[in-house]
């Protein structure tokens, strides 16, 4: 009966022991996905902020070339004696 | 056709304002799951927590939270990706969109420049008309560098006078050269034809002949084409009326008198035809005797001159100047 006892208890041991590796390897891949997760957000927050950055840039430079030739244009037309054949 | 093109274009508007105004739906919508999800995964914790603890059936709980963990994380995968690439669309467009404006704004700043352009080439050639450039008669116009260079007589007269290298030969050449002129009778009037070409054909015929003393350079025939053609005198007087070089206020050497301006020229022939009328008087008076008497004499004296120059090379030239005068 002892040794009934301690093979189920053993039995028992080592199932748990599974179950515990098998917990520990799902806990592995799902902080292995949820760093993934992080690091795709880390990239595109990059990446996007470039491209943010860089649409700023030209949205900038455009904004003066358009004052400029709003400028230009007002000059233009408040003079129209230069347009005058 | 027309019609059902027109019918086409709004509909398309519509269309693309309709697909627009619902991927901007499911955008917002995204976001806003994302931004509910960080709140159902903690209440959901809590939840699996509590259950956990109170719960006897442990097994079930941690399965339970095996799925709804792997569901979540797909989900929140599934949510990230949609959100991501919602942006990265969005971001695309607006570079595109900003890439189109940089075009139509360089358009517009290529097409400004061309005005302008046009407008400075307008007024550049406006300004040019109203410039009068002033118009002075062919007389009055020197030969330029050039044309002296490559003209004959010019030429001719340029190296005869170069050749003159002492300004005192020049002087006592030129000296006797017009007293020569002056002996013989000038015309009334200014004829281009001489009324009296014996006298000057005297005067010539002299030169020549000195001339041709003094060096046998120069070819026979064309003495005798210079002797016999009195042609010659107008053309060569009229021109001898620009390039005369002037008497009174003739610089050291001879070879600058080139830089002669054209204000001097009208008052040029005044002179001459005073000179000219003075002697016509003076021939009036003197008989025609004594001219031809003082002619050799004075003949003789051209001789001495022209025995007296330094340079007998170019005979040619000298001849020209000889008929200028």
């Amino acid at each position: 009966m002892a040794k009934a006892g301690g093979i189920t208890n053993a039995v028992n041991v080592g199932i748990a022991v599974q179950a515990d590796w098998e917990n520990r390897e799902f806990i592995s891949h799902i902080s292995l996905n949820v760093r993934r997760l992080f690091e795709f957000l880390v990239q595109f927050e990059s990446t996007t902020k470039s491209k943010l950055a860089s649409l700023n840039e030209k949205l900038d430079l455009l904004e003066r070339r358009l004052e400029m030739l709003e400028v230009q244009v007002s000059t233009a037309t408040a003079n129209p004696s230069l347009f005058a054949t | 056709m027309s019609a059902a093109a027109t019918m086409h274009m709004p509909r398309e508007g519509s269309n693309y304002d309709e697909i627009s105004m619902q991927q901007s739906l499911l955008f917002s919508d995204c976001l806003k799951d994302l931004k509910n999800l960080r709140t159902q995964l903690y209440s959901a914790a809590e939840y699996f927590e509590l259950s956990y603890t109170n719960d006897g059936d442990t097994q079930s709980v941690v399965e339970t939270l095996k799925d709804y963990a792997i569901k979540a994380l797909v989900n929140t995968v599934d949510h990230l990706g949609s959100v991501t690439y919602k942006v990265n669309d969005f971001v695309d467009e607006k570079v595109d969109q900003v890439a189109g404006t940089e075009l139509r704004v360089a358009c517009i700043e290529q097409r400004l420049r061309m005005c302008q352009e046009f407008m400075d080439h307008e007024g550049r050639s406006q300004q040019s008309l109203v410039i009068n450039t002033p118009k002075f008669h062919k007389r009055y116009i020197l030969p330029s560098a050039g044309e002296i260079k490559k003209g004959g007589n010019l030429a001719k007269l340029k190296s005869v006078e170069s050749s003159f290298g002492d300004e005192a030969d020049w002087n006592q050449f030129r000296n006797t050269v017009r007293t020569t002129i002056r002996e013989t009778p000038p015309p009334p009037l200014r004829r281009p034809v001489l009324p009296s070409p014996p006298p000057q054909r005297k005067t010539q015929r002299s030169a020549t002949f000195s001339f041709s003393s003094i060096s046998n350079t120069a070819p026979k025939k064309e003495q005798d084409k210079r002797a016999v053609s009195p042609h010659r005198f107008p053309l060569l007087r009229s021109g001898s009326v620009a390039i005369r070089p002037t008497s009174v206020s003739r610089p050291t050497t001879p070879s600058k008198s080139r830089t002669i301006t054209p204000k001097r020229y009208p008052s040029e022939p005044r002179r001459s035809a005073s000179v000219r009328v003075a002697f016509e008087k003076e021939a009036q008076k003197e008989p025609e005797q004594q001219q031809q008497h003082q002619q050799p004499s004075k003949s003789r004296r051209l001789l001495k001159a022209l025995l007296s120059r330094r340079k007998t090379k170019k005979d040619d030239t000298l001849y020209t100047y000889l008929d200028e005068y």
